[in-house]
């Protein structure tokens, strides 16, 4: 059977997962190895307790240990798509409020938009729009983030014209 | 070292910003994975970045925006606020490659707002083009 982007749109777009509490505070520690892997010295974070602006939804998240719903990846899992494997393209973030080292950090997520578009991977692409919402421990927004996510099958499953959805 | 705090008032359109660049070693990809805690496998088993097509691991998003926004932060010192980043990864940035992460003043605005252009090269040129908005203090 076609995959019926028409229903899916119809299912998924507008979705919104209820608000989700990161598991822990912001913290120094993943605040030193977030600084670690770009060789980052600035002291604003390392020593002060500022967040880096681009982990606040680090923070907002459950993370991948022990197993959860976390960030919007197991979300856009769950929308029917020809195959599975996501590559993020584009990310736009707007930050509103400075975050600090104590704060509580939550988020929840929204499916903008699902269209399907052929591309160089997979004719049969899947494009898919999030918005993420991030607020502070006085519900307060601090950012804001969008992404475009492309779900593609693997050459395998091309070959094979197998289709997951 | 602490920068120098960045005075709206000393920013000149064009100025470019000091840039940076980093090998994706093998050491840089697992810095990458504790870093953003981002265990998708694209980004870190080869066999499995291969079976979907690609010719390598490569880095995550977390990792290329954690790189647009040091640029940045960087160049604005302790009194900018970063108050929007939007960036499009147009090609991987693959292990074994070193990027280089630039940026520019494109526009002065009122209120301390100063609009960027920064980006992510590699060998074959830019991979992540990006905007930004940052806000700057007023000189004393």
């Amino acid at each position: 059977m076609a995959y019926d982007v028409k229903a899916v749109k119809q299912q998924w777009e507008g979705h919104e997962t209820p608000l989700v509490w990161g598991r822990y505070p912001v913290e120094h520690e993943p605040i030193r190895r977030h600084c670690h892997m770009l060789d980052d010295t600035n002291p604003r974070f390392l020593e002060d307790g500022d967040c880096p602006p681009v982990m606040v939804d680090f923070f907002a998240s459950l993370g991948p240990w022990p197993p959860a719903d976390y960030d919007i990846f197991p979300l856009v899992a769950r929308i029917p798509t020809p195959g599975d494997r996501l590559i993020n393209l584009n990310q736009e973030f707007e930050w509103f409020l400075p975050v600090r080292v104590g704060d509580r950090l939550g988020a929840r997520h929204k499916v903008v938009s699902v269209h399907q578009r052929g591309t160089r991977l997979d004719p049969l692409s899947v494009w898919i729009k999030t918005e993420t919402t991030i607020v502070n421990q006085r519900q307060e927004v601090v950012a804001v983030r969008s992404n475009q996510i492309l779900v593609h099958r693997t050459p395998e499953e091309i070959a094979a014209g197998s289709t997951r959805a | 070292m602490r920068a120098a705090a960045r005075c709206w008032d000393d920013v000149r359109e064009g100025e470019e910003l000091p840039g940076f660049s980093l090998e994706l070693s093998a050491t840089r990809m697992v810095l990458q994975v504790s870093g953003t805690q981002d265990v998708y496998p694209v980004h870190h088993d080869q066999a499995f970045a291969r079976s979907a097509g690609h010719a390598d691991i490569f880095v995550n998003t977390a990792f290329i925006r954690g790189c647009l926004c040091r640029v940045l932060t960087d160049w604005m010192g302790a009194g900018g606020f970063l108050r929007s980043l939007r960036f499009q990864m147009r090609r991987p940035n693959l292990m074994g490659e070193t990027i280089s992460v630039r940026g520019r003043v494109k526009k002065k605005r009122p209120e301390g707002l100063v609009d960027l252009e920064v980006w992510i090269e590699g060998a074959e040129g830019v991979t992540v083009p990006a905007t930004a908005s940052v806000t700057l203090p007023a000189r004393a």
